[in-house]
């Protein structure tokens, strides 16, 4: 069983495939999150969706990871952030943890997609098909 | 003297027009003010920027960077 995976990677990721990753015949549970570009934001329509890393973000996602799970030996976590242009209806983020009991893995999930969203550095530029565009955050 | 070289990221890059400068040691402040007083739209997004020296987060902003080092510009996080 595999206990804590992380990646940041320009290929398509899927929450299913974590899942998959961090189950084993001791988990009773299994919570997965799919972040997913979707074509409206705030009323306007998005034709693309481009994410630029910084190069540490590899280290800051493990130091996210390694931090959640703590002491928890029972939990495995897995964590994917792709970058680059990401065509609409595919995957950005995605998280899976597996644990015994479900709880404990609902509550992981969330609060590594928490720390993702506030500490992974990472941004976000969207193009509307109004010919528009911006950097998710800075407008 | 060795300068200083500042680069951007993400916004504070389209902020910039350029992905990075080279400017004299002065403390990090002074270097951000200076950036601020040099462009509108830099003004508008430095200040919701945090900052690496030497991939070192910033905390104290009166420390002197030193000739040779690197500055990263990271406008906030826009992940997930």
């Amino acid at each position: 069983m595999l206990n804590e995976w992380c990646e940041i990677t320009n290929l398509e990721i899927s929450a299913a495939k974590l899942g998959e990753k961090v189950k084993s015949d001791k988990s009773g549970a299994v919570v997965t999150f799919s972040g997913d570009v979707r074509d409206i934001d705030s009323g306007r329509f998005v034709v693309s969706l481009t994410y630029e890393i910084h190069p540490s973000a590899k280290k800051v996602l493990d130091e996210i990871v390694t931090r959640a799970l703590g002491s928890q030996k029972e939990v495995s976590i897995a964590v994917a952030h792709r970058f680059g242009l990401i065509p609409i209806g595919e995957t950005a983020f995605a998280v899976a943890v597996a644990s015994e009991h479900r709880r404990e893995a609902f509550e992981m999930c969330s609060k590594i997609v928490d720390s993702v969203k506030s500490e992974l550095p990472i941004w976000k530029h969207q193009k509307f098909s109004d010919g528009t565009s911006e950097w998710v955050n800075c407008a | 003297m060795d300068l200083v070289e500042i680069k951007f990221y993400a916004a504070a890059r389209e902020a910039a027009g350029v992905p990075h400068v080279h400017v004299q040691p002065d403390s990090i402040e002074e270097i951000i003010a200076s950036l601020i007083k040099s462009s509108g739209e830099l003004a508008r997004v430095l200040p919701q920027c945090s900052y690496l020296i030497d991939e070192v987060a910033v905390r104290d902003r009166s420390i002197q960077v030193k000739g040779g080092s690197r500055i990263d510009v990271l406008p906030q996080f826009a992940g997930g």
